[in-house]
């Protein structure tokens, strides 16, 4: 029960860091649907890099350099060429798709190196993310950085005028987006799951942008949503823990992603909107051009 | 921005002349097997040997050929799985989990009639034609759950379809392994044969639902440029608040171009593992058939929603891809070369997004004019 409930938190956070990145780029105004793509990266690079040397520290180093890079690509595409922001993202989730499929193949299998230590039977990445989860929260709503970036989430030509380089808001916001996610993507190919197989990640790049719809945008709800998550996953991966003997494993796996639609309906509701829908970044999705 | 006495501006454009928008397209395609061809060097092989390797067996090898046509074919229905509700400004990447669906449903119909034990009493064309009607129905039930879904509440189609996706993918792994219903009696992990009477004819050499393919480019081709139901479609993606205005009713659309879309990823489905000879079953890899259909994503949007021009592309990424196997074989490269080959054409496509919006307008730069006037070079 108690490894139950590790297990959980531990894929909480990872969607929690994931979904933080993306939770700060959609602030910017900036949407990347290609979330599961960079994590993918960052979890095969980092895994090649921490089974080829021997270094854990490399692996995450390397899973967080290529997400920098793979954020820097979606905002080159998506702020200075002026690409469609669901267009890029989607090239970026099939090119990591892919590339990450052919990449990684040569090294399906176990990382083979010692497993990283815990605290308490926790690890501390998991400590990590509340760190993070508060240190977002506090950034965007008690400095001016986190004034700066939502302004330019809501208004970018607003803050334009009133002096902000909305470009580069966004840009930094984007690479750190991708770098975040890039680190959840290696913690799950070097900790959480560390035995590389074709598209082990399983669609948690999609469950995080879901559950950043799901947040309204402040980090504090991401993180009970990913806990959420976790214990759904954990219990459709060991049903027999709860409900023994009940539906094959495989009816047991579609829960977490049935779930996914089923929060995502009722926080579309019109019930739920006229409450809390104002929360969502106005300028979101919409490409700025600078007059 | 000034480079040495030129001036490099940016215009965005407002229309695309047709030729204009191939070129761009054709230059993506060439760039993205640029870009592939960086693998193959890696490698250690000449990326000219390679694409002669590839091009080779795909379209001048008659057993390479007949794959590559069959590819083809699941390669059209996906893309215009895509296409439909892409030119509504919607986002169908549910083509895995429709498809899914499609092929359980025409095997579901197979095991009603008795089909996994023996052979069929019925009438062949019956057969098939209830088979391919359960395909239909339920690629379209799929797709309709995220076109109901985005009607009525404006739910994020792209995640909805993805986790529908997985949910699919869970419940074949249900009907063919652990004692599935589907199972195969061998106990491989995959699904039974179909008997004869199941199987698709071959009309020479090639299954019927080639027809199919062309009967339903002029099927779409006619519903975007004759029909006012194509029509309101097109409106709605180019501006779903004028579209309204209109009197054009959002949930409708959203609906119909995704049972539309689903309806044609079942018969993908179909078509792979009822009709392609060789196969009748669904294999234990089924999931490398789902992850294919998003070479029709690519070819739907570099075709820009064309179902002519979508098949030239769905041809040329269904030889290539069969292609790219044998010369992963042949020539050692690393598996998953098709993966990656996806992977290239994708973000090469993303990268010439750009011309399509803009031109680049390089003039000497001149002394300013008493009368400065704005340039609005939109030709």
């Amino acid at each position: 029960m108690i490894a139950f409930l590790i297990r959980s938190l531990e894929a909480a956070m990872i969607f929690t860091f994931a979904g933080l990145g993306e939770l700060v780029d959609q602030r910017s105004g900036i949407l990347n649907v290609g979330l599961e793509g960079i994590m993918l990266f960052g979890a095969t690079l980092g895994f090649i890099a921490a089974k080829t040397t021997g270094n854990y520290l490399i692996g995450f180093l390397v899973g967080i350099g290529i997400g920098a890079l793979l954020g820097l690509l979606h905002g080159f595409f998506s702020i200075t060429l002026g690409v469609d922001q669901v267009v890029s993202g989607m090239g970026i989730w099939i090119f990591g798709f892919g590339m990450t499929t052919y990449i990684g193949n040569p090294h399906t299998g176990p990382l083979g190196l010692e497993r990283l230590p815990t605290w308490f039977g926790i690890s501390p990445f998991f400590f990590l993310a509340l760190f993070m989860v508060v240190a977002v929260w506090f950034v965007l709503t008690k400095t001016g950085w986190g004034l700066n970036i939502r302004s330019v989430g809501e208004q970018p030509s607003v803050a334009e005028v009133s002096g902000l380089k909305v470009a580069r808001i966004r840009y930094l916001c984007v690479i750190f987006g991708g770098m975040m996610a890039g680190f959840a993507g290696a913690v799950y190919g070097l900790y959480y799951n560390p035995v590389w197989n074709y598209n082990f990640l399983m669609g948690w790049g999609f469950i995080s942008l879901a559950l950043v719809f799901f947040s309204m945008w402040n980090p504090y709800l991401l993180f009970g949503g990913a806990v959420l998550f976790g214990l759904l996953w954990q219990l459709s991966l060991n049903p027999q823990m709860f409900f023994p003997g009940l539906a094959s494993r495989y009816i047991w796996r579609m829960v977490p992603f049935a779930m996914t639609i089923l929060v995502l309906i009722f926080i579309s509701t019109n019930w739920f909107r006229s409450r809390w829908g104002a929360a969502t970044p106005e300028a979101l999705g919409k490409p700025y051009h600078k007059e | 921005m000034t480079v040495a006495g030129y001036q490099i501006r940016l215009l965005r454009r407002t229309s695309l002349p047709g030729w204009k928008a191939a070129l761009f397209s054709i230059l993506a395609i060439v760039f993205g097997l640029l870009l592939f061809s960086l693998i193959f060097i890696q490698a250690g092989q000449s990326p000219r040997e390679v694409y002669k390797q590839i091009f080779g067996y795909a379209f001048f090898n008659a057993y390479g050929l007949r794959l590559s046509i069959n590819r083809f074919i699941f390669l059209a229905f996906a893309s215009y799985a895509f296409i439909i509700p892409y030119r509504a400004g919607l986002w169908n990447i549910g083509m895995p989990g429709q498809l899914y669906l499609g092929a359980l449903a025409a095997f579901g119909v197979v095991y009603l009639l008795g089909g996994k034990t023996g052979d069929l009493s019925m009438p062949q064309p019956l057969v098939l034609t209830l088979m391919v009607l359960a395909a239909l129905v339920a690629g379209a039930f799929m797709g309709g759950i995220a076109g109901f879904l985005k009607g009525k509440w404006n739910v994020n189609e792209i995640v909805v379809t993805m986790m529908l996706n997985f949910i699919a993918f869970n419940l074949v792994s249900f009907m063919i392994k652990d004692g599935g219903p589907f199972m195969n009696v061998g106990g491989r992990g995959e699904s039974f044969e179909l008997p004869e009477a199941a199987r698709a004819p071959l009309l020479a050499d090639f299954p019927y639902t080639l027809v199919l393919v062309f009967l339903l480019m002029i099927g779409i081709y006619l519903l975007f440029a004759r029909m006012s139901l194509g029509y309101q479609v097109r409106a709605f993606g180019k501006s779903p608040a004028a579209a309204r205005y209109a009197g054009i009713r959002p949930f409708r659309i959203s609906v119909l171009v995704f049972l539309m879309g689903g309806a044609l990823a079942g018969l993908a489905g179909y078509h792979y593992f009822a009709a392609v000879p060789g196969v009748y079953k669904i294999a234990r890899t089924y999931a490398y058939f789902g992850d294919l259909s998003f070479y029709g994503m690519i070819s739907g949007l570099i075709s820009l929603g064309n179902p002519i021009a979508t098949l030239l592309v769905a041809l040329l990424f269904g030889g290539l891809s069969i292609g790219g196997r044998s010369a992963q074989g042949k020539l050692h490269l690393g598996f998953g070369i098709d993966y990656a080959l996806m992977g290239m054409l994708m973000i090469s496509l993303v990268a010439f997004q750009f011309f399509y919006h803009y031109q680049i307008l390089i003039t000497k730069k001149t002394v300013p004019q008493s009368h400065p006037t704005m340039t609005e070079d939109l030709s």
